[in-house]
């Protein structure tokens, strides 16, 4: 396994200045100065100066809260996320095209999917890796129970609304192997809730 | 090196083609779906995937590396942003009731919103 970051916690690259709450975050700043660069285009000795300076000033006028977010990048699940994300847009690309020329009505229905994960990154991001991909569409999150609210286009035969819940369950699994601690993914692994859904 | 560069210049040519296809299939999902649900389907997702073949497409034809980099920044932005836009619109148009005059075969969401006036916190 090839996780960097394994049990490393955010706070060991930030320090604190002053007696406030200001903490420079020094991934943050890089990741600062990283887009300051590429929004001026040249690589320069000028440009990364100011781009520090110019990092530091925003950390320091506007300090984030200090909660560990709980978020770790392993690379070799990031792609095989980004894989999955690629093969997925273009298969359920195909999907929707085929709804999109088929005649006569559709029947669209509201599915509950009830996520194993807990934490709100997680939540977060599998929110954003489902909407992304053609197909489902989040109507809704429910935090206290962690639960996506997808729009299913094409519902009429019960496998489809079973296909789109994996499809959440998959990739939540992908996501946390991705970006989770190590809880997120034990809590990712466990078996998906059995029978009917709705809670 | 000047077959290499015909080469990407043709891949990404392809690639924009493509791109600019996908865009035009959202058009035409705006145009066939009857409800907002349904179109936020076409109009949203095709989209990202264009503007991906898209700027793929680019970044082949410049290959440049601050150039290639700008691009990546913006489909990070764009796979950030576009599901925070499209959930607000899907969760209003559902919340006032745009569901579509066929109805939902199956809803799991709307006893949860109408029990009581418990919402999340």
């Amino acid at each position: 396994m090839s996780n960097l970051f394994r049990d490393r916690s955010p706070y060991s690259w930030s320090f604190r200045v002053g007696r406030g709450r200001r903490v420079l975050d020094l991934p943050l700043v890089g990741w600062l100065t990283v887009i300051w660069i590429l929004l001026w285009g040249t690589p320069s000795w000028a440009n990364l100066v100011n781009g520090v300076l110019v990092a530091l000033c925003l950390c320091l006028a506007f300090p984030l809260p200090a909660v560990d977010i709980g978020l770790r990048l392993r690379p070799l699940g990031i792609l095989r996320l980004a894989a999955y994300l690629l093969y997925d847009m273009f298969s359920s690309s195909v999907e929707v095209t085929r709804q999109i020329f088929a005649k006569g009505p559709y029947h669209a229905a509201v599915v509950a999917v009830p996520l194993r994960v807990r934490s709100d990154l997680m939540l977060t991001a599998t929110a954003v890796a489902v909407s992304n991909v053609p197909g489902g569409s989040v109507i809704e999150v429910r935090r206290s129970t962690a639960t996506l609210f997808l729009h299913v286009l094409d519902a009429a035969n019960p496998g489809e609304i079973e296909g789109a819940q994996r499809q959440v369950w998959r990739m939540e699994e992908l996501v946390a192997r991705a970006f989770g601690t190590a809880e997120d993914i034990a809590d990712a692994a466990r078996p998906v809730p059995e029978g009917d859904s709705s809670p | 090196m000047n077959a290499w560069a015909e080469a990407a210049d043709l891949a990404g040519t392809v690639l924009l083609f493509l791109g600019c296809l996908q865009c035009l299939l959202g058009v035409l999902g705006m145009l066939r779906f009857p409800d907002v649900l349904s179109r936020s389907h076409a109009a949203t997702k095709p989209q990202t995937l264009g503007m991906l073949l898209v700027l793929a497409g680019v970044g082949l034809r410049l290959r440049h590396g601050t150039d290639v980099g700008t691009l990546a920044l913006i489909v990070f932005f764009q796979f950030l942003t576009g599901p925070v836009a499209s959930h607000l619109v899907a969760r209003s148009a559902y919340r006032t009731g745009q569901t579509g005059s066929r109805g939902l075969l199956r809803d799991d969401l709307d006893p949860q919103l109408s029990d009581g006036d418990r919402r999340e916190e």
